[in-house]
């Protein structure tokens, strides 16, 4: 009996202690996470709340006076992303879905062209992950989601050929692109004036006369583009409503807009 | 055999040849304006009234008609086909029979003026394509002058008063566009006026060969040429940086405007013009002329992705409340080297010293009274290194690290002459207020929240960015 006590004693006592040990890498765990957590805070006060706001609500101060004139002469506010709201337009992974931590490094890294979103190449690799991190707070989606499977674009060889741009041209038409694009891809089409995204705000189709696309220019760019849609704006994802081929003849004939295929 | 062939070849080319000379003979002997006199003939006899008429019908003969005028040196053959220009009984056929439109021919009769001295066309000529010549692509120089742009050719003789109170809607509305949406900035006219783009003077005679027709829609003459460069510029010069805004109307007049923008002039004799009437030109025109294409009412700044840069806002309250007329005047005059802002004086845009006066006036009107608090700059000791850590975080965003902005950034060029050699005073009141209505946030306690000191290092580092230590380590 007294055996037993005295077995149980230590089975306590090697518990209690096995628990303090466990107790104090739990709390030192916790405690490189507060620090990880105040070096995105940081960054983030200190490089992008200027214009997505301390909140993450994308009303930093400089919200409402930034804006470009297109080729066209047409004016477009910059809308800085409202961060809360956990919705990304460019994305790797299928709509709906929240961006890869690839996708949110590499707007990071490259910035967002013709947007005025820079690149913010010069933070080190711990800052720009604590840096998503602490961008990640802003949305409860990030808790409450598994993250999805990027999109796989694997460039066919005839991308760009002139029998690819004339598919490409009549999905282009069967697809209703040109309600919004415009025939030319101006984005002056006939529903161009009546689009509003997600909170109500009126956006323009893009005008791919104009420049760069902001996803990426590359084929394959335009590719996730297609599959992914842009959630939160009225371009929506072909995923499901093309096949695989069309959506790359699509972006055979986008290429041929954009004046990069010259036939 | 051989001889055979051979007659038998002889015989069929001339039976050709004579075919040919059938053919180019009989030609020769039914033009075109045959036919529509003979047509005018009937309808004479048709419209004719009494005898007396009815026998002058009768009495006309059908042969060449040409006007001479040896003033304008111009014979003019039009009238070949349209007869029936001067005889009021046709005022109700149709082209070419028909009655000249108005009572134009009153105050213009036809023998002092011809015909081609307003409505363009090649007057020589016999046949309706030659003549009008727009089916023609490059070696006839002046097509037919459309209709819609006939108003263009009253003003060679005759000054804007006179043409506004007659009617002459369309010209007078594509002047007033020229002068007010700011053509001038880029383009100069009689040696005054900016120089990105191309010089006008003469641009309305040049012969249709001097414009680039590959992606022209509409007929290949420099009518539709001028409208449809007005409507999207870049759509016929893909390369072309013009600014420029406009519909179908307005694009319309300018095109008739731009078309009176002639190097040739009508003899002494036939103008009307009185230039002493024209007003003289206050600060508000004179910014309209020169700045508001790129400027546009100068209150907010936007990137502009034709300039690939930031157009700054020149009348913004924050910015005149600390740029004195004197700062205006200088950046007026010079210019901004390395951007699209040209030099203005005298010698080289060619804006007299008063009329740049007169623009900095009007600049400056909305100056708010009282200047901003000091900064005191010269009061902090500052560090260069800092302000550059502060620099990279705070101001690269927008100025770009090496500070010339441009493409892909919203703040304007740090490196500019300019901006080097204002006072740090200056800068660092910039920093600390902003621009207000800009993405120029101001930096201090209104804003950001930046320290004093944070910003008098900023203003030490931006000081030095454009020298070559800096340079070389980009």
């Amino acid at each position: 009996m007294e055996g037993l006590m005295k077995n149980f004693k230590t089975a306590v006592l090697i518990s209690f202690l096995t628990l303090l040990i466990a107790a104090f890498f739990v709390a030192g765990n916790a405690g490189a996470a507060d620090v990880k957590a105040d070096l995105g805070k940081k960054v983030y006060e200190e490089r992008c709340a200027i214009c997505h706001g301390l909140k993450g609500d994308g009303k930093g101060i400089t919200a409402g006076l930034m804006k470009k004139s297109e080729k066209s002469g047409r004016i477009l506010e910059i809308i800085p992303r409202d961060l809360t709201t956990g919705v990304f337009r460019f994305r790797s992974t299928s709509t709906g879905c929240l961006p890869s931590e690839e996708d949110l490094m590499r707007i990071l890294d490259m910035g967002i062209t013709r947007s005025f979103m820079p690149a913010h190449k010069e933070l080190s690799m711990d800052e720009k992950k604590a840096l998503i991190g602490y961008i990640k707070t802003f949305s409860t989606r990030w808790q409450e989601e598994e993250p999805c499977k990027a999109i796989a674009a694997k460039k066919p060889k005839w991308i760009g050929s002139k029998k690819s741009v004339a598919k490409g041209e009549k999905v282009y038409k069967d697809m209703k692109c040109w309600e919004c694009h415009g025939d030319d891809g101006k984005g002056n089409g006939p529903k161009s004036n009546q689009l509003k995204d997600d909170w109500g705000r009126q956006i323009l189709p893009f005008n791919f006369t104009a420049g760069a696309l902001k996803r990426g220019t590359n084929p394959e760019d335009v590719y996730i583009t297609f599959t992914s849609g842009l959630d939160g704006t009225g371009m929506p994802s072909y995923e499901d409503s093309l096949n695989e081929e069309d959506r790359w003849h699509l972006v055979s004939f986008t290429l041929k807009l954009m004046g990069q295929v010259k036939h | 055999m051989n001889r055979r062939f051979y007659s038998g070849l002889l015989m069929w080319s001339s039976i050709v040849l004579l075919i040919f000379v059938l053919i180019a003979g009989y030609k020769e002997f039914t033009p075109e304006w045959k036919k529509y006199q003979a047509k005018y003939k009937e309808l004479y006899m048709k419209n004719a009234k009494d005898e007396t008429i009815k026998a002058k019908a009768k009495a006309f003969k059908i042969e060449l008609q040409q006007i001479y005028v040896d003033k304008l040196n111009s014979a003019d053959r039009c009238i070949s086909c349209h007869i029936g220009v001067e005889n009021p009984m046709m005022a109700k056929e149709a082209v070419p029979y028909k009655t000249h439109s108005g009572n134009y021919l009153d105050k213009h009769p036809i023998a002092r003026f011809g015909c081609t001295s307003c409505h363009g066309g090649q007057g020589r000529v016999t046949t309706t394509k030659d003549a009008h010549a727009v089916e023609h692509d490059a070696h006839y120089d002046y097509p037919i002058v459309p209709v819609k742009y006939i108003q263009s050719s009253c003003a060679q003789c005759h000054d804007y008063n006179m043409l506004e109170k007659n009617g002459a809607d369309k010209v007078v509305k594509g002047r007033k566009l020229f002068n007010e949406k700011g053509c001038r900035g880029c383009h100069k006219v009689d040696g005054v006026g900016g120089v990105l783009g191309k010089v006008l003077d003469g641009i309305g005679s040049q012969p249709r060969i001097y414009f680039p027709m590959r992606h022209i829609k509409g007929e290949a003459t420099q009518y539709t040429w001028h409208k449809e460069h007005f409507l999207d510029p870049r759509a016929l010069v893909p390369e072309s940086e013009m600014k420029v805004i406009l519909n179908e109307e307005e694009a319309d007049a300018l095109a008739t405007y731009v078309l009176t923008i002639t190097s040739t002039e009508m003899p002494r004799e036939y103008r009307r013009i009185r230039p002493s009437l024209e007003a003289e030109l206050d600060g508000d025109a004179l910014y309209k002329k020169y700045c508001v294409a790129c400027h546009t009412a100068g209150k907010e700044s936007y990137f502009d992705e034709i300039f690939n840069r930031t157009i700054p806002a020149i009348m913004n309250p924050a910015f005149l409340r600390i740029a004195d007329n004197k700062f205006l005047k200088s950046s007026v005059s010079e210019g901004r080297e390395g951007t699209q802002m040209t030099s203005w004086k005298p010698s080289a845009a060619g804006l007299s010293e008063q009329d740049i006066d007169k623009i900095v006036g009007y600049i400056a009107k909305e100056r708010p009274a009282g200047g901003a608090p000091r900064f005191n700059f010269a009061g902090f000791k500052t560090d260069t290194k800092r302000g550059e850590t502060l620099y990279n975080i705070r101001c690269a965003l927008c100025h770009g690290k090496d500070g010339k902005g441009g493409a892909g950034f919203l703040g304007i060029n740090l490196r500019n002459p300019v901006t080097q050699s204002a006072d740090p005073e200056f800068l660092a009141v910039t920093v600390r207020d902003g621009r207000t209505g800009t993405p120029m946030v101001p930096f201090g306690k209104a804003g950001v929240g930046l320290s004093e000191q944070d910003m008098a290092d900023i203003v030490s580092y931006v000081k030095i960015l454009s020298q070559s230590k800096i340079a070389a380590k980009n």
